[in-house]
């Protein structure tokens, strides 16, 4: 019981921590209005100065059950009355907090007092909004009665969930008995979960398909660029995630790719007018060369300094396309325009076209990195990954290894940088800044190092969401930089963790990086 | 079968090995004991051709391992076990074990090493799905001689095996490098704990700052007054 009430407490502390934070921000309304626009609520009511209240309440009871869900912890399942006490609490204490920092600051403002000297999103229009046009005393009542019952409802939520699933698993436990003792269980299982694949496959791809025509060419853009850099994840997590080696100039690659194709179709400055698809293998190529260039004096070093000279070589690559001495190659600070773009069926690619060609890319390179995961090469990685010097004397051949998987993750970067350059009609040297590399690195980390479902939700989170957060403005690198933190100190194996690192020794992050090994001994 | 001349290694400007020479024939156990420092890791690493050494010969079946690549090394039947149980602590047992026959493509031998390493090591066939970190140090140091078994070894190198674990545990250890050497495995083994080495090993070599001081019989050395003190505790 104790227990279970320390545990409500916690979550109600952390959400309404999150929730004051959020409504500080003014992050409130822009969720309430995200959320308008899913169901289609019009923004604004008759009355043009008042925001639909609707809105507002259900994003504070999402918030309220997310408070119910984190009061019962991973893999728990406490007694139905327990689990009503840690709802109760964690709404409660959350709803107190919250109707209190309300009641507060809405009562200052009630006297006139502009929070705007402070915080620039808490006008007068976002406080009457968070006080639901009401008094501070009734406006705080609300929120503690939403957060209460929708904990409530949370936590309960939750521990159906966890019953359901623990019915699913001891199923699953019977069924694998009863194969067990049929002794054909990797036949069984693997039929079944073939056909399982399949099924779902086709499934999610005529979702795929429909979704591109429907959703418009802003989403398209925003999921296109999501597309890219889930390609770009797929490339650096076979060389960071699978085979440990902290490159940090990836984005090298992707501007080689991107050049290459940008240079051999566009009019100017050379004019060479290379059939497209020609092109697109060619930049590919040349992201290789490029990758076998710094890769064969470099990839003997280990940990930091591999880590310090890839930056380096990243900058060197930017710096030189936009150098004078390469201006007539590349244009120079101006970057090339009209890149080509590929014809089908008599027009020009349209939106909907690169959206699907990305996501046939998308899915090649899943299907290619599994394969490779699940490969002997793969498991040379993991073991050059996890030691490097027992990896050699286990008879790996670590140095081939290690170019094998710079190459590869070369070659992914090129082929996005193609198609980078060839969507946006245009390359210059500064969409290659060191942040790319950045941010291509913390999608391999924070889904999950070499997860690939990990990959793709790391590339939505990092990618999907800044474009998504936009209204937030100016704050919105504050809210994102807020959300890395906690989702560092939550989940730091990755969102979606891959299956080695999920069991067994917690690695942190530079042990599995392989720097333990710089150490050599004498 | 092992003939290991003038070997010489640096690392950096450090000189870790000046001068070391000794033999290994079929079927024994040679001990290489020393104090922190003495060059006994080096000396195995460069066998296992992960560090290279500046000059020197190592001679092994009439070909000279310095020319060679580490995997082309444990190809021909050399296998390191690695100071410190250095297992892959996220992969699975089973997996660790898959990993030391890296270099066997046929799958049912792979399988048969795997029921041998098992048949020694019944702990580790009870825990053959557990990750390699959760294991203790014992199982651990297990783990580490079985996967190098897996890749069929003739000569195995051992890194202090001892090294961190339990005397009972110690014991139980070079029990099984006994056993592994009387099924035709020569072992060259380095060792901090000269006793426990010495007792085990037919002969024996001392290395101090890099370079071969004493040799002989295992129970000569045993006798010796200088190792008796500077080793074996007095």
């Amino acid at each position: 019981m104790i227990t279970a009430i320390k545990d409500g407490l916690r979550a109600g502390l952390i959400t309404a921590i999150i929730f004051t934070f959020l409504i500080l921000i003014g992050f409130t309304s822009v969720a309430a209005n995200i959320i308008g626009d899913i169901l289609g609520n019009p923004q604004v009511l008759n009355n043009e100065t008042r925001l639909p209240v609707g809105n507002l309440l259900i994003f504070i009871a999402l918030v309220g059950l997310f408070t119910g869900l984190v009061t019962l912890k991973k893999g728990s399942n406490p007694p139905w009355t327990d689990v009503l006490f840690r709802g109760l609490t964690g709404g409660i204490l959350a709803g107190l907090i919250v109707g209190t920092v309300i009641y507060i600051v809405g009562s200052f403002h009630m006297e006139g007092v502009d929070f705007r000297a402070y915080l620039p999103n808490l006008g007068a229009s976002q406080l009457g909004y968070l006080l639901f046009y009401s008094t501070p005393i009734a406006a705080s009542k609300t929120y503690l009665l939403y957060f209460t019952v929708f904990s409530l409802v949370g936590a309960l939520a939750r521990k159906t969930l966890t019953m359901l699933t623990g019915l699913r698993n001891k199923l699953k436990s019977i069924k694998s008995q009863i194969i067990d003792w049929s002794d054909k269980k990797n036949f069984h299982s693997l039929v079944g979960n073939q056909l399982f694949q399949a099924g779902l496959i086709i499934l999610v791809g005529i979702g795929l398909y429909f979704l591109p025509l429907v959703w418009g060419s802003y989403w398209n853009y925003i999921m296109g660029t999501v597309a890219i850099y889930i390609l770009l994840g797929l490339g650096l997590n076979i060389i960071v995630g699978f085979s440990g080696q902290l490159v940090l100039g990836y984005v090298a690659f992707f501007a080689t790719g991107a050049y290459t194709f940008a240079l051999l179709t566009a009019p100017e400055p050379h004019a060479v007018g290379l059939n497209l698809w020609v092109a697109v293998g060619l930049s590919t190529l040349v992201s290789i060369l490029t990758g076998l260039l710094l890769g064969l004096p470099i990839l003997r070093l280990r940990g930091d300094y591999l880590a310090i000279v890839t930056l380096g070589f990243g900058e060197i690559v930017r710096i030189l396309i936009r150098s004078d001495l390469l201006t007539p190659l590349t244009n120079g600070p101006k970057g090339v325009t009209n890149v080509g773009q590929p014809i089908w069926r008599g027009h020009v690619f349209s939106d909907v076209n690169y959206m699907h060609l990305l996501m046939l890319l998308v899915l090649a390179g899943l299907f290619i990195a599994k394969r490779l995961k699940d490969s002997r090469t793969g498991r040379a990685w993991i073991a050059i990954r996890e030691d490097q010097t027992v990896a050699q004397a286990t008879g790996v051949d670590t140095y081939k290894y290690k170019i094998l998987a710079l190459l590869l993750g070369a070659a992914f970067a090129g082929l996005s940088g193609a198609l980078f350059a060839s969507r946006n009609q245009f390359t210059g040297p500064e969409d290659f800044a060191l942040m790319v590399s950045v941010n291509v690195l913390c999608i391999v980390i924070i889904g999950g190092m070499g997860s690939l479902p990990g990959i793709i939700l790391g590339a939505f989170v990092l990618k999907g969401l800044p474009e998504l957060l936009r209204e937030l403005a100016d704050y919105r690198l504050l809210a994102f930089g807020a959300l890395l933190v906690v989702m560092m100190i939550v989940r730091p194996e990755g969102l979606w963790p891959g299956q080695n690192s999920k069991k067994g020794k917690m690695a942190t992050f530079s042990n599995s990086l392989g720097e333990d090994n710089l150490e050599e001994k004498v | 079968m092992l003939k290991v001349k003038n070997l010489k290694v640096f690392y950096g400007a450090i000189n870790a090995l000046k001068d070391i020479s000794f033999n290994l024939d079929e079927g024994e156990i040679v001990a290489l004991i020393g104090a922190n420092g003495a060059g006994k890791s080096t000396t195995l690493n460069t066998i296992s051709g992960i560090i290279h050494p500046v000059s020197g010969e190592i001679n092994y079946k009439d070909q000279d391992l310095t020319k060679i690549s580490a995997p082309q090394i444990v190809q021909m039947g050399i296998v390191q076990v690695p100071e410190g149980r250095k297992i892959f602590t996220r992969m699975t047992v089973y997996e660790n074990l898959e990993m030391g026959a890296y270099t066997i493509h046929d799958k049912i031998r792979v399988k048969n090493n795997i029921d041998k390493v098992f048949s020694i090591f019944p702990r580790l066939e009870e825990r053959q799905r557990q990750m390699g970190g959760t294991l203790s140090g014992g199982e651990q140091q297990m783990l580490a001689i079985g996967r190098a078994l897996m890749a069929d070894p003739l000569l195995l190198l051992m890194d202090e095996p001892s090294m961190g674990l339990a005397p009972l545990l110690v014991e139980q250890i070079f029990e099984v490098i006994q056993n592994i050497n009387q099924q035709g495995v020569s072992i060259l083994l380095v060792e901090q704990n000269a006793n426990m080495a010495l007792s085990i090993a037919d002969r024996a070599y001392v290395l101090e700052t890099g370079k071969v001081t004493l040799s002989g019989d295992a129970e000569e050395l045993m006798k010796n007054p200088i190792v008796k003190e500077s080793y074996l505790g007095g």
